[in-house]
C-alpha cells in the first residue's frame, strides 16, 4: 500500500505557501517537481566529489565514475533496456529525437511517418531530414479525441516506410498510442520505431523489450529528476550503425596524428554519442529518479494519476463552458485534462486567473503541439489550459482545482 | 519631500516585455487574445517574438503588472490590460 502523503512529503516546493496559501502544482507535464532523494544524490556528487567521471583517477575520480556509471545502470534497469550501453544521456527528450533523426541511416527514397499529434520535437527534426535527404513524410491524422485509428496506420505504413516517429502519450490529449501495433505494424514492413515517451516513461511502466520500439526518447526532468537531462534508448545494433551527432573528447578510444592527417578511432555506444565532458550531477540525479519512481511502483503511480483524473473529468464533463480535448476514456490516459472554457477568450486568462487567485499552477497555451491544436480549429492564441497530475498530487489538489474552475467561470460570464 | 520611484529604462525590460508595453501604449485597453493578435502583426515583427502559442507575452505581461507599469483586471471574457495611470 502506497502512502501517498509520505510521498508528497519527499517534495520541498509543496512546502511553499504563496500569499498564505499553498501550492496547488498541475504542471507536471512540463516540468515535474524534485524529491529530496534525488536533490540528495545530486548534492552529493557536488558537495563530496565533484570531479571528472572516466577521466581522472584519483579518489573524487572514481567516486565519480562510480556514480555516473551506476546511474546508467539504474536507468536501464527503469526502462529494462537489453544493455546499459542502450542508454545515452542527452540534454532532454528533444535532443534525443534529433540525434536519431540526424543520424540513423535511412534508404534513399523511403518514407518517414509521424502524426499530427506530435509535440514540435517528434515532428521538425523528421520533417527537417525528410527535406535534407529527399524523402518523402507521410503525417498520420489523429481522431479528434487523440486516438488513432489503426486502419490509418495499415494504410500510411508500406514497404517503402523506413521509420515511424510517433508520441506514445500526447501531451495535449494524454492518450496512450497503441504502440504495441504500430511497432509490429512498422517492424512487418521493415520500419523502425521511434517512440517519444517523453510523456509516457514517468507516468507509465515502460519496458522497451517488451514493447520491441526501436529508440525511445525520454525527458528526465518530467520524471522527477533534474532539469538539462534526457536520455536516448536505441537498439544496440541501430547505435552501433549510426553516425554520431557530436564529435570530440570521450568519444574516442584513439586519436593518432600520422603522415600530416588526425586519425580518430571512436568508441563504441554509448560513449560514441557523449561528447565531451557530461552533466555528472545530471545523470546521477537522473539515475537517482528513475530508482525513486521503481521504489514507488510505476503501476501504482498509474493507478494514482488516473485515480485523480477519473474525478476530474467527471466534474469537467459535468461543467456548463468547459470542453474537454482528448478521449474520457481512463484506460488509454496519462493524468492529465486538456480544455477550454469558452466563456474566457484565452486559454492564458485560464492559467492567469488559477495562479493569481488560487496558486493552482496549470500550463496554458499550445503546448508545442501546433499541428493538433490547428488541426481541431483553435487558434494558437486563444489555445488550451491543461491541468497534469503526477504522484505528489491529492484529492485536495483535484479539490482546489474544481472549485477553482467553478469560481472562474461564475467570474467570467 | 516626496521623490517619484526611479523610472523604469525601457532596456530594462525583456522584449517581450517591451513588446507588450508597447502595444498598450498604442490602445486603450485589450484583451489577452487581442495582445496576442496585435503582437504577431509586421508593425510589431521586430520587437515581438514568440512562439505562436504566446506564453512568453503573457508571462512578460504578468511581470510588467508586477512592476506597476500596467495593469489588469478580471472579467466577462476573461482579462483586459491597459497601462497603469499615473
Amino acid at each position: 500500500m502506497v502512502d501517498w502523503t509520505k510521498i508528497r512529503s519527499d517534495f520541498p516546493a509543496l512546502e511553499r505557501t504563496i500569499n498564505g496559501r499553498p501550492v496547488v502544482y498541475l504542471d507536471s507535464a512540463c516540468m515535474a517537481l524534485k524529491p529530496r532523494q534525488v536533490l540528495k544524490a545530486m548534492n552529493e556528487y557536488y558537495e563530496l566529489y565533484p570531479a571528472c567521471g572516466g577521466r581522472s583517477i584519483h579518489k573524487f575520480g572514481e567516486e565519480a565514475s562510480n556514480a555516473y556509471t551506476a546511474a546508467r545502470g539504474k536507468f536501464a534497469k527503469f526502462l529494462n533496456a537489453a544493455d546499459e550501453a542502450e542508454c545515452i544521456w542527452t540534454r532532454n527528450a528533444t535532443e534525443s529525437l534529433n540525434i536519431v533523426a540526424s543520424s540513423v541511416k535511412l534508404p534513399k527514397d523511403s518514407k518517414i511517418i509521424t502524426t499530427s499529434l506530435e509535440h514540435h520535437s517528434g515532428s521538425l527534426p523528421f520533417v527537417e531530414r525528410a527535406r535534407r535527404d529527399g524523402l518523402d513524410i507521410e503525417i498520420v491524422k489523429a481522431q479528434p479525441d487523440g486516438t488513432f485509428d489503426i486502419e490509418d496506420w495499415k494504410n500510411a505504413l508500406d514497404n517503402k516506410t523506413s521509420l515511424v516517429s510517433v508520441v506514445h502519450s500526447s501531451n495535449v490529449t494524454g492518450t496512450v498510442a497503441p504502440m504495441k501495433e504500430i511497432v509490429e505494424l512498422a517492424h512487418d514492413r521493415g520500419a523502425l520505431v521511434m517512440s517519444d515517451d517523453a510523456q509516457y516513461a514517468p507516468h507509465h511502466p515502460l519496458d522497451v523489450q517488451a514493447l520491441d520500439v526501436d529508440f525511445s526518447a525520454i525527458s528526465v526532468h518530467k520524471m522527477c529528476g533534474p532539469t538539462g537531462m534526457g536520455v536516448l534508448y536505441g537498439k544496440l545494433e541501430h547505435l552501433e550503425s549510426m553516425n554520431m551527432a557530436l564529435y570530440g573528447g570521450d568519444t574516442v578510444s584513439d586519436v593518432r596524428f600520422e603522415n600530416g592527417k588526425i586519425l580518430p578511432e571512436y568508441l563504441p555506444p554509448p560513449e560514441k554519442f557523449e561528447a565531451g565532458l557530461q552533466n555528472y550531477a545530471g545523470a546521477i540525479g537522473a539515475g537517482a529518479a528513475a530508482e525513486y519512481l521503481q521504489s514507488v511502483g510505476m503501476h501504482e503511480i498509474e493507478k494514482h494519476e488516473r485515480s485523480l483524473l477519473e474525478v476530474v473529468l467527471k466534474k469537467l464533463l459535468d461543467m456548463e463552458h468547459v470542453h474537454i480535448l482528448g478521449t474520457d476514456d481512463i484506460k488509454i490516459k496519462t493524468g492529465l485534462v486538456t480544455f477550454n472554457v469558452d466563456t474566457v477568450s484565452s486559454a492564458h486568462d485560464v492559467a492567469t486567473f488559477l495562479n493569481d487567485e488560487f496558486n493552482i499552477m496549470v500550463r496554458s497555451g499550445w503546448h508545442c503541439v501546433g499541428p493538433f491544436h490547428y488541426q481541431m480549429g483553435i487558434d494558437p492564441k486563444k489555445g488550451t489550459a491543461r491541468a497534469s497530475f503526477y504522484i505528489y498530487n491529492n484529492q485536495d489538489d483535484v479539490d482546489a482545482f474544481l472549485s477553482g474552475m467553478e469560481t472562474l467561470i461564475e467570474a467570467s460570464k | 519631500m516626496c521623490t517619484a520611484p526611479p523610472r523604469l529604462d525601457m532596456s530594462d525590460l525583456s522584449k517581450n516585455a517591451q513588446c507588450v508595453l508597447k502595444i498598450l501604449e498604442d490602445s486603450e485597453s485589450l484583451t489577452t487574445t487581442e495582445i496576442l493578435g496585435i503582437a504577431a502583426t509586421e508593425k510589431y515583427a521586430k520587437l515581438c517574438v514568440d512562439c505562436a502559442g504566446g506564453d512568453a507575452f503573457v508571462a512578460a505581461a504578468n511581470q510588467l503588472v508586477e512592476k506597476g507599469l500596467i495593469t489588469k483586471k478580471f472579467g466577462k471574457g476573461g482579462y483586459r490590460w491597459q497601462l497603469a495611470k499615473d
